[in-house]
């Protein structure tokens, strides 16, 4: 089964934290990542070391805020969550992903035309 | 919104290197407790402990190469990025060294002129006095219902007896003797001061001693203190020399103390001795004292003025003025007089302006520059640099720039202090201690700063903005829009703010040039004066003086050159020391007049006219009948007062100063004339009421020596000095200057400020201009192909130069607008500046106007005519 896996699309986990904050609120790195992985249904490779540079990135850019909070084995950790232009670029990324998508697929329907006789 | 954004990410990155070693921590503790939940939820389905650890580290990554990641993301890349930009920013410059030594000479300017100013402001009014508690320093004054006046001998021993208020209580007299130094003797100024002087100042000497109580009793061995720069010049700092004698005025004084290096040596002053009243000073009439104290520690000044206002009540019976009180002021507040500060003000305003316009001129030269690469700029976008990356970039290569110009501009402001030191001298007070300290360099940064954050932010902002598609299609065509718009703009603030300067510098050489023409009432050309002083020792009384004027006048008038020569207290323009009343015997009322003391030839070297009556005469001496001759202004304040119509031949009363020992005395005068008046105190005063006595009559031995000459008054000076030598070989002659060197620095006050403006104003106006020039010439070639297919249509030349000069106009015309109104709101600071002209001059304003227009016309004709010269075929090939 593993062999089915693919990695992260490149450039797009910042699009997947993102979403993940979106919709569940407030969260710490572990349950980030397990959330994705959970929603990828085991389609995903994701180191989820991976994930920490990237909350620190995107925090860099003010897209999301972090909070001490208490996790399930009574550790302090930073919990995640959305600020406002954090949400902002979340369309943004949204729609430019969306774009991008839409044109791979109507550049491999009109090749995939070309091709017949 | 996105700039700030884009700052605030900036920002954080900042401080993201300063917290590194806390975020490394905190992402230790988090990628344990991420690993003890991995291991939890691994032995909740069922794993072993050990298979929980494996899988929890394998699904996690690498640690190592993680945390290695995150530091990269955070600091180390940003250091790297940082020598990136640096090493960047360098080979940009030295790639566009034009553009690079523009900006740095601009910069250099501007942050050199600030620095100067700076440090002249810093020694003046910022840093504390330097000497030791400076605060605790005070003036001690009589309070007139106008102002302030000194004080008279007795006053001041009454308040020197408050000793639980002051300290030290001491008066300083400016006394100059003569010394001889190898060959002529020279005449070396010093002050007379009370013992307790130096305690004021809270100077102790360097060698030796300074004066001890009773030295300036009546009859105490003569002692000198010396300034530490005499003793250097004069001694070659021997320190051997205590207790040797000092021949001033061929008396002997043993030197008793040499004080430090510093304050005292920008002192006009290289020897102090201790002043001695005379018998005829024990009065309340002279009001000759400016008394300095140092208050007890714990005093404060309201303290002091309350005691004051005490003693002033306790004293009403013997003090004449009824309507003056006493008062204590802080000793810093009135080393810098009004004009002065109000100069250091105006200066420092234009020097800033300047600075504006320099850093305008480099946002704008930066603006241009960037639109070159914007592509660059888009491209890197696209590649995926983040906005704040490339402000960063943006903001690190001005950041060279700025430090290169701020480096060049700390020089530029050392070298200018060093010429203006010696210019301003005695404008400022001997206390300011002007020097490129680290207050000034600490200023030169945070100038560099300012102006990398006016002059860099914008440009970064600006070119940094905008997106791929756009600059890539837009690039070699039209004029990249709003960019224009904004550097149009900054060109005419430049425009408005030189305006201003030029509006202001106009007024001020209006001014100067109403003070240069206003009637001196004496004729100027041509005449030469110096200064002496008679000892006591070989002119001890009145009648040795006599001679000696007499002497001085039939020898000069011998030297070949000279056509008149005469012997005077006091010269036109520099004040008359002596007030006294004038009273009519048997009346009443009196008035003030100034006394001046002049012998028979002074009116007629001067050429001042004679009104009615005579002058003084040959005969007017010693034992003959006492005369006085008068001005206009007296003739009128004596109708007006006693209702005399014709003055010649009246008696008034005047104290007449006496000689030496002698005490002055009240005589009756007789008035024998009345002359034009001359301008004895400042140009811009009105003329005084001046009484003229024979010096025969009241011989001084301070004295001025008025000489006019066929030829140039320098060419006859060896002869005058030989003459001099042959009177009297011991007498040193002082302060030579023709009457026109005395005229210029009688305007001091005036000219000073005038050039600063002047000289600002033309920089800022040069810099609007280079502005001007940079915007214009960057449209023209943005404009070729436009241009080109312009005169590829059958426009002439003709058109295209007025195309591109009413470009230059309409910029010019709207700065100067900008400017008028800032003129109007601004040129009000000069109003105690100007002589007789009013702060918003037509004339003035206009001749103001007039030159920006002609500068900047001058500058946009460079690029109109390139304009011009555009080829309409090469344009339209080389564009496809």
């Amino acid at each position: 089964m593993s062999e089915h896996k693919t990695d992260v699309p490149y450039g797009t986990l910042d699009l997947l934290i993102l979403k993940t904050l979106d919709t569940m609120g407030p969260m710490h790195g572990y349950r980030i990542a397990r959330r994705i992985e959970q929603v990828a249904e085991n389609l995903l490779q994701l180191n989820q070391g991976s994930i920490y540079p990237a909350l620190i990135r995107l925090e860099e850019q003010g897209w999301i805020r972090t909070r001490w909070g208490i996790s399930e084995t009574s550790r302090k950790v930073k919990f995640y969550s959305l600020t406002r232009a954090g949400a902002k670029q979340l369309s943004v990324e949204v729609r430019n992903w969306e774009r991008a998508t839409a044109l791979v697929a109507k550049f491999l329907e009109a090749s995939g035309a070309e091709v017949k006789p | 919104m996105k700039p700030a954004r884009s700052l605030g990410f900036v920002a954080r990155r900042f401080a993201a290197l300063f917290r590194k070693r806390r975020l490394d921590k905190e992402l230790e503790g988090e990628i344990f407790a991420h690993m003890e939940m991995a291991e939890f939820d691994a032995i909740a389905a069922g794993l072993s402990p050990e298979e929980a650890r494996r899988q929890a580290n394998q699904r996690f990554g690498g640690i190592q190469q993680m945390k290695e990641e995150h530091r990269d993301q955070r600091s180390v890349r940003w250091m790297e990025n940082l020598s990136r930009d640096l090493r960047y920013g360098m080979a940009s410059l030295a790639r566009d060294p034009g553009f690079a030594a523009i900006t740095i000479g601009l910069l250099a300017l501007g942050i050199g002129a600030n620095t100067a100013m700076f440090s002249i402001v810093d020694a003046v009014m910022l840093k504390p006095l330097p000497f030791p508690e400076p605060e605790r320093m005070v003036r001690v004054w009589e309070s007139t219902p106008t102002g302030h006046n000194g004080t008279t001998t007795l006053t001041f021993l009454d308040w020197k007896r408050q000793s639980d208020i002051f300290e030290a209580l001491s008066v300083e007299n400016p006394t100059s003797a003569a010394v001889a130094t190898g060959g002529d003797p020279a005449r070396i100024l010093g002050k007379q001061v009370s013992t307790d002087y130096f305690q004021v100042f809270g100077v102790k000497p360097q060698i030796g001693r300074t004066f001890a109580p009773g030295e300036d009793h009546p009859g105490a061995a003569p002692v000198v203190v010396l300034s530490h720069a005499f003793w250097q010049t004069q001694f070659a700092g021997d320190p051997g020399i205590l207790n040797r004698n000092l021949m001033l005025d061929g008396e002997p004084h043993r030197i008793i103390g040499v004080l430090p290096a510093g304050s005292f040596d920008r002192d006009e002053a290289r020897f102090w001795t201790p002043l001695i009243f005379a018998p005829d000073q024990m009065n309340r009439g002279q009001h000759w004292l400016n008394p300095i104290g140092r208050l007890r520690t714990g005093v404060s000044i309201q303290q002091a003025r309350a005691r004051m206002t005490a003693l002033r009540a306790s004293l009403n019976d013997v003090i004449f003025q009824k309507d003056w009180g006493f008062t204590v002021d802080p000793f810093a507040q009135l080393l810098v007089g009004d004009t002065l500060r109000r100069s250091i003000y105006l200066a420092s305003g234009a020097v800033l302006m300047v600075l504006l316009i320099a850093c305008a001129n480099v946002a704008n030269l930066a603006l241009a520059k960037g639109a070159t690469r914007r592509k660059e700029m888009a491209l890197r976008t696209a590649l995926g640099a983040s906005r704040g990356r490339l402000i960063v970039q943006l903001l690190t290569e001005s950041l060279v720039l700025c430090v290169l110009g701020g480096a060049a501009g700390v020089m530029l402001g050392a070298l200018l202090l060093g010429v203006a030191v010696p210019l301003l001298g005695t404008s400022l007070p001997f206390t300011a201690d002007l020097s490129m300290d680290l207050r000034v360099l600490w200023f030169a940064a945070a100038a560099v700063m300012a102006v990398l954050i006016l002059a860099g932010l914008l440009p970064a902002l600006q070119t940094s903005f905008g997106t791929l598609s756009n600059a890539l299609n837009q690039s070699p065509r039209g004029s990249s829009g709003s960019n224009a718009a904004v550097r149009r703009t900054v060109v005419i603030a430049e425009v408005a703010a030189s305006v201003v300067l030029i509006c202001g510098a106009a007024l001020l050489f209006k001014s100067l040039a109403k003070l240069q023409r206003v009637d001196l009432g004496v004729r100027i050309d041509h005449v030469i004066t110096m200064s002496t002083d008679l000892p006591s020792a070989a002119y001890p009384s009145p009648a040795s003086a006599a001679r000696f004027y007499e002497a001085v006048v039939q020898r000069l008038k011998a030297v070949p050159g000279v056509e008149q020569a005469s012997v005077s207290q006091g010269l036109p323009l520099q004040g008359v020391q002596w007030g006294e009343y004038l009273s009519l015997p048997g009346v009443k009322d009196f008035f003030l007049v100034r006394l001046k003391l002049v012998d028979p030839w002074y009116f007629g070297t001067l050429q001042i006219p004679l009104e009615s009556g005579s002058g003084i005469l040959d005969r007017d001496r010693a034992g003959a009948p006492p005369v006085v001759v008068i001005n206009e202004e007296v003739a009128r304040q004596l109708s007006n007062t006693f209702g005399i119509r014709n003055p010649i031949g009246r008696t008034v009363s005047i104290d007449v100063p006496g000689y030496g020992p002698i005490p002055e005395s009240r005589t009756k005068l007789q008035v024998v004339g009345v002359i034009r008046s001359e301008r004895t105190a400042a140009l811009n005063a009105p003329p005084e009421l001046v009484a003229y006595l024979p010096l025969a009559q009241a011989p001084r031995q301070d004295i001025k020596l008025v000489v006019r000459t066929q030829s140039e008054p320098a060419s006859v000076m060896p002869g005058i000095r030989e003459a001099m030598r042959e009177i009297d070989p011991h007498l040193p002659l002082g302060d030579v200057m023709t009457m026109e060197q005395v005229k210029q620095q009688s305007i001091l006050w005036a000219r000073q400020p005038t050039w600063v403006l002047g000289a600002f104003a033309g920089v800022a106006a040069l810099m609007a201009a280079l502005g001007l020039y940079g915007v214009l010439a960057h449209a023209v070639t943005d404009q070729r192909r436009e241009i080109g297919i312009r005169m590829a249509l059958g426009a002439r030349r003709g058109d295209v130069v007025s195309l591109t000069l009413r470009s230059a106009l309409s910029m010019l015309l709207v700065g100067l607008a900008g400017g008028l109104a800032g003129a109007f709101a601004l040129t009000r600071a000069l109003k105690s500046l100007l002589y007789e002209v009013s702060t918003l001059d037509p004339a003035a304003i206009a001749l103001a106007c007039v030159l920006m227009t002609l500068v900047g016309l001058l500058a946009a004709l460079i690029p109109a005519s390139r304009a011009a010269g555009v080829d309409p075929m090469t344009v339209l090939r080389e564009e496809g």
